[in-house]
């Protein structure tokens, strides 16, 4: 394709790049105005692409930018099953993490689009479903330990075959999932946007043409070759190594590390995961092409904020990682919880990338959503209930600025949802939704909070599912600054209290409090050269604790007052002692 | 100007005889428009006042009288709107505010929905709250999701924390509790507890402000409120004085955030309704115009000098949503993202804006990609060719070398410099892309149209509607430049200009209605409705309305209520408002199903749920502008002059003859170039531009 396009003119070439850009924004709201559950139309898990015939991106939503490194194998997929038998009024899913999938509940749809006969694109909305079966409801369970207990698995089937609808698939789905409600309205959720991509692809073609597009295509992979090769010509040459960790992995509690080799040459980079852990049993494996998708991302992070993320950038980007590790396990592993295995390595990746970048790096933030997940049968009505509840977040600390208190990991542009939705809608009370004093790791500039998120449950039982990490491996500091605080999950029952593990399923009855502390961000610099005037701010605020002030920062707050020489005494001792 | 008959007065025979003045305040310039009682239109602009914006309004006024030879005390009533609002909002000048909150909640303001306007920017900052945590405080009390009251408001504890916040110095207080929308008593308990504690003290409480779900939501809308408010009734008051002082004794109206006017009174105790007034009322000018040439489908442009706007008026109505974000900069036309702003969960006027503007800089990004905005020249230094010390190439530069633009700007007050425009695109553009200059200038205008286009596609083609069935009406000073091109991208066949676009927004505050909105959650399956219930809430929001509008002066021949249901397929958030004619589920389900499958392409058969009760009380105001009954004062004559206008690669430069708006041909063939006091009007090859006797352009493209 590439060979025959035209080469574009550089105004057309802006025109088109708009265009594309408001066709996958516009995906992305109708998404948000049809769906059904809640994991999607509150919490915003998916996403929406526009790719040409050969899957390539021409432009993605503001959406979960975690799934879009990985619609390049989707479609590989999809070419393996189908080649050209491609028609109009075709639609495919597919949710496979072995076959073009990353975990059981994100389910790809693809429509390819026709101008005519000629095949000029896909449209592609990535979902996550509040639940595909198996033996946990929301089937995100972290202790599962083959992929066969994780729900209904999906090769790449056609939901629509030349317009005509495939019963026979939409009646299996609607059996094997606990919600089929939910889940067939967010298929049709799915459905409805693809229509709606397609009409606008297929405008754009009528105007310009569809070998204007491809021109536009070649030359959009090319610009964003070229911006990505003339950052990485201005980084110094060299292997950059980091190790972060994952605190288990749902059965055994120690520490899962992933290891980073970041090697910059010229003006391209390879970034090598040789020595990551192997994988393990329960279910934070993660699929290779999930692992690039973190990769790219990472990267894409610390260039500047106008290179567009396409595969021209990911041209300039060799990864690697071992077949048999945690990073590209082999089938049968488990992988529902795989995306906490992407925020590490994200998180690891910008680790390397810190040493090359100081200005633009970041401390590590709250280290992925922490999902509590509660499932079980309304007491009255019987009416089974799942609640997916993802809690976001906290951004670590940069070179001229503290990280940010409450706010989606950057791997994806998560919401939350409502408390007085949740409390309307399932059987629950909230209790505390809070920023959480303390938890930002100190530094110069400070991380930022992470959240407090208390739940009493009100049906009779649940299964209760929390896939949680940075319990025993805080978030990282940078350049002299200091971890943020652990997390915590606390269940109170009968009375009693008791800390639980990072990963945890159990059932839990009428009165449970579950409770999750969740990390803040890392800070950033010598927590010492902090301004002790913005340290005082934050004791006003209650966002750092006169402890917390001395003991992480060297200053001494008394009574709401800065006491300087106090403050100048203690740095100095410490200073010292350092 | 255009002179206009009194012919507008026997359709209202109530209408107090009079004159009227309509006022926009916008950041550089305060635009005013008179009617007076033998129908003439007089107009001015004035420079703002952005330190004191009553004195340029007051000082207009005394101007706009004058040039009519009108007193102040036959001034009927001053409609006015303000950017007041939004200036506490940009520049944080609000009151010193505290929020009161349920025990546990006192971060949701904080914490908001989380997400980022961008993605890959780990620089970003998030806007700091209006209220810092300091001032956020909890008190025992709890309200279950159905209502029931679990735990009683503690009064001591809240009347400790209230000493606390007004000993520090806060003048405005806002409540909100944890689902006080399905029962307010906490609230109204609070909020009595305080006012009979501290007289001086404004207390906000969510629920008047929006009893609806989603605490994040009602919180902010509530917390805007308190923080403006004392802001802008000192500003209504000051204008009230002078006013006053000038003779003029009229009722004040004020612009609301949804195109509709409300007495001062009720902006001054709910201002967080009145935060984008003004901005609405363009495109209420634009619904009554299009009323009164009888075209009902229309996408109102407006372009300034930092930002270009576009909105929908479909079969004659303003297509409005039910919440937005202020957000400093740039707000993208994308409704999608929700996030980095202050949230008002209040009815406006559905507007997507842009930052392309006149002013807008256009550059080359290392990749080799041209770039135009968000950055803008402003009014200083301005662009290149204003050789007032800036150096980077505009728009306006652009259309200067293209010939779109004359030498001589607005009446006079600025000649434009080529060389200076010349010299900016050559060095920062056509030689880095290795174009012509002409060519690096059309890119310009190509690319600054595409990004206005996406304003227009954010109102119709992600909301379904297709723009080809619409009439673009060019507003602003810059819209008439720009809008026959953009309306060719998106295969719009006509433009309308208005006789005055570069005042149109005062002028449409004339043509205003007052309007009053009231909502009642009413959650039910609706083939379980409850049909005498929900007709029972109905009339209990009539009554509501009925007061209000009274209490706004409206008689009540004048009232139209509108009832409208909300709602949506079982398990969805986002509801869809269906206006309620005839009793019955059946054909609420019918009408659902119909304004469902409009806009998604798709109807589901699951199980559909009401939401709630909208009634939203109208008031045809006696006396408003009706552009039926302009005139234009014309008399047709020869271009003053030919200009060389370059119109792209296919059809070059061509020499264009160049007409004086007030007295161009009646019915002329482009090309043709229009220049009048407030804007200059550009009519490419092919198209039929006429006028008609109220001094409207009807531009019909090739």
């Amino acid at each position: 394709m590439t060979e025959a396009a035209k080469p574009i003119d550089p105004i057309t070439f802006a025109v088109l790049k708009s265009a594309f850009e408001s066709i996958v924004d516009d995906m992305a709201y109708t998404v948000m105005r049809t769906a059904r559950s809640p994991i999607v139309r509150d919490v915003l898990d998916y996403s929406t692409t526009m790719c040409d015939a050969e899957g390539r991106i021409l432009a993605q939503a503001k959406t979960v930018a975690l799934h879009l490194g990985a619609v390049p194998d989707a479609m590989a997929a999809l070419q393996r099953h189908y080649g050209d038998d491609l028609h109009p009024g075709d639609v495919i899913v597919f949710n496979d993490p072995y076959d073009g999938g990353m975990h059981l509940p994100d389910i790809f749809m693809f429509k390819p689009i026709f101008a005519g006969a000629r095949h000029v694109g896909y449209a592609v909305v990535i979902c996550h479903h509040c639940d595909v079966g198996g033996r946990v409801p929301g089937s995100n369970a972290s202790d599962s330990t083959e992929i066969f207990q994780e729900g209904l698995r999906i090769p790449p089937l056609k939901l629509f075959d030349r317009g005509v609808r495939n019963k026979t698939l939409f009646d299996i789905i609607a059996k094997n999932v606990r919600l089929p409600d939910l889940v067939i309205g967010d298929l049709e959720s799915q459905l409805a946007t693809c229509m709606l991509g397609e009409r606008e692809l297929l405008r754009l073609v009528a105007k310009y043409g569809a070998d204007m597009l491809e021109g536009f295509l070649a030359e959009f992979l090319d610009y964003g070759e070229r911006l990505t090769r003339s950052a990485f010509a201005a980084w110094p040459d060299g292997t950059y190594r980091f190790t972060d960790y994952i605190d288990g992995d749902g059965f055994d509690e120690a520490p899962i590390p992933i290891k980073v080799a970041v090697t910059v040459a010229g003006d391209g980079i390879s970034v090598d995961f040789a020595g990551s852990a192997p994988q393990v049993r329960g279910a934070i494996n993660s699929t290779f092409s999930f692992v690039k998708s973190a990769t790219y991302l990472a990267v894409r992070c610390m260039l500047d904020a106008d290179v567009p993320n396409n595969a021209g950038v990911y041209r300039c980007i060799g990864v690697s990682a071992p077949k048999g590790s945690l990073l590209n396990p082999h089938f049968p592993a488990p992988v529902a919880a795989r995306a906490l295995t992407g925020y590490r390595v994200a998180d690891t990746v910008l680790g390397a990338l810190a040493q090359i970048a100081p200005d633009r790096a970041v401390a590590a933030g709250e280290g992925g959503n922490s999902v509590v997940c509660l499932g079980g049968y309304d007491s009255e009505t019987r009416e089974p209930f799942i609640v997916v509840d993802m809690i976001n977040g906290a951004l670590g600390a940069r070179a001229e600025k503290d990280g940010i208190d409450a706010i989606t990991n950057p791997t994806q542009n998560m919401s939350n949802m409502p408390v007085e939705i949740m409390e309307a809608t399932y059987p629950l009370r909230i209790e505390e939704y809070a920023l959480r004093e303390d938890s930002c790791g100190a530094g110069r500039m400070r991380g930022g909070l992470g959240i407090v998120r208390q739940y009493r449950l009100l049906a009779a039982e649940a299964v209760m599912q929390l896939r949680t990490d940075r319990h025993a491996n805080p978030p990282y500091g940078l350049f002299g600054g200091g971890p943020a605080a652990s997390s915590r999950n606390i269940l109170s029952e009968n009375g009693a209290s008791e800390v639980l593990a990072s990963k945890v399923t159990r059932t839990v009855r009428a009165g449970a409090v579950i409770r999750h502390e969740q990390a803040g961000g890392g800070g950033y610099g010598d927590p010492l050269q902090r301004d002790p005037a913005r340290v005082l701010e934050d004791v006003i605020d209650g966002k750092v604790s006169p402890d917390y002030a001395r003991s992480g920062f060297g200053v001494v707050v008394r009574d709401g007052r800065l006491d300087l020489p106090a403050t100048q005494a203690l740095r100095a001792s410490r200073a010292k002692a350092a | 100007m255009i002179g206009l008959s009194p012919a507008g007065a026997d359709r209202a025979p109530r209408n107090p005889v009079g004159t009227r003045i309509g006022v926009d305040v916008g950041g550089t310039f305060t635009d005013l428009v008179l009617t007076d009682a033998a129908g003439r239109v007089f107009h001015r602009k004035v420079s703002s006042t952005p330190h004191a914006p009553d004195a340029a309004v007051v000082k207009g006024i005394a101007a706009l009288l004058a040039d009519a030879g009108c007193s102040g005390a036959g001034v009927v009533e001053v409609v006015h709107g303000t950017t007041v609002g939004s200036n506490t909002l940009l520049q944080k000048t609000g009151a010193p505010t505290g929020l009161i909150t349920t025990k546990g909640f006192r971060d949701v303001l904080e914490i908001g929905r989380l997400r980022t306007p961008g993605m890959f920017d780990l620089q970003w900052e998030k806007p700091a709250p209006l209220v810092p945590r300091r001032y956020r405080r909890e008190v025992a009390e709890r309200i279950a999701a159905d209502g029931t009251v679990l735990v009683p408001l503690d009064a001591d504890a809240l009347m400790a924390v209230a000493e606390d916040l007004v000993a520090a110095g806060l003048t405005s207080i806002a409540i909100c509790f944890l689902n006080s929308y399905r029962n307010p008593v906490h609230e109204q308990q609070a909020e009595m507890l305080l006012l009979a504690r501290y007289s001086g003290l404004k207390v906000t409480c969510s629920v008047s402000v929006l009893p609806e779900a989603k605490e994040y939501e009602r919180t902010s809308t509530t917390v805007v409120n308190a923080y403006v408010r004392p802001v802008l009734e000192d500003y209504l008051a000051r204008l009230e004085r002078g006013l006053a002082a000038a003779g003029i004794s009229a009722p004040l109206l004020v612009c609301n955030s949804n195109g509709a006017l409300a007495s001062a009174e009720t902006a001054r105790t709910k201002p967080v309704f009145f935060i984008s007034s003004g901005r609405a009322a363009g495109v209420v000018g634009g619904a009554r115009l299009g009323e009164a040439l009888n075209i009902k489908d229309l996408v109102v442009f407006d372009m300034g000098g930092t930002t270009a706007s576009a909105s929908l008026v479909q079969d004659g109505a303003l297509a409005r949503v039910s919440e937005y974000e202020f957000r400093a900069g740039i707000s993208t036309p994308s409704r999608f993202i929700k996030a980095g702003g202050y949230m008002m969960s209040v009815p406006t006027v559905d507007v997507a804006e842009v930052g392309s503007g006149a002013g807008s800089i256009a550059s080359v990004d290392p990749g080799g990609l041209l770039k135009v905005g968000p950055v803008s020249a402003g009014a200083d230094p301005g662009p290149a060719c204003y050789a007032a010390g800036g150096t980077r190439p505009t728009v306006t530069d652009a259309n200067l070398l293209l010939g779109f633009l004359p030498d001589v700007l607005a009446g006079g007050e600025r000649r434009l410099s080529h060389e200076s425009a010349a010299a900016a695109i050559r060095d920062h553009l056509a030689a880095p892309l290795g174009l012509s200059a002409e060519a690096a200038a059309h890119g310009v205008r190509e690319v600054v149209n595409a990004n206005m286009a996406r304003a227009i596609r954010a109102v119709t083609v992600e909301r379904g509607t297709d723009p080809r069935d619409f009439t673009l009406v060019a507003i602003g000073g810059s819209g008439p430049v720009h809008a026959a091109d953009i309306a060719q991208l998106l295969s719009m066949p006509r433009v309308l200009v208005p006789a005055c676009p570069g005042v149109f927004t005062a002028m449409g505050m004339l043509a205003g209605d007052v309007e009053r909105y009231f909502i009642r959650p009413f959650p039910c399956r609706l083939d379980m409705l409850d049909l005498a219930a929900l007709e029972a809430v109905l009339a209990d929001l009539k009554v509501e309305a009925k007061a209000a509008l009274q209490a706004e002066g409206i008689a009540e021949p004048d009232m139209v209520f509108a009832p409208e249901v909300d709602m949506r397929f079982r398990g969805q958030e986002t509801a869809l408002a269906v206006p309620y004619e005839s009793a019955g589920a059946a054909p609420l389900k019918a009408a659902f199903d119909a304004a469902y499958e409009a806009m998604y392409g798709y109807v589901s058969h699951d199980v559909v749920e009401v939401v709630s009760l909208r009634l939203i009380g109208r008031g045809a105001r006696p006396g408003k502008l009706d552009f039926r009954s302009a005139a234009a004062v014309t008399a047709a004559s020869a271009p003053t002059g030919m200009r060389a206008v370059y119109f792209g690669p296919e059809l070059g430069r061509r020499d264009v003859p160049v007409y004086d708006r007030a007295s161009a041909p009646g019915r002329l063939t482009g090309p043709a170039i229009l220049e009048g006091a407030d804007s200059t009007v550009v009519v490419p090859p092919g198209a039929e531009a006429v006028a008609d006797a109220h001094g409207n352009l009807l531009i019909t493209l090739a």
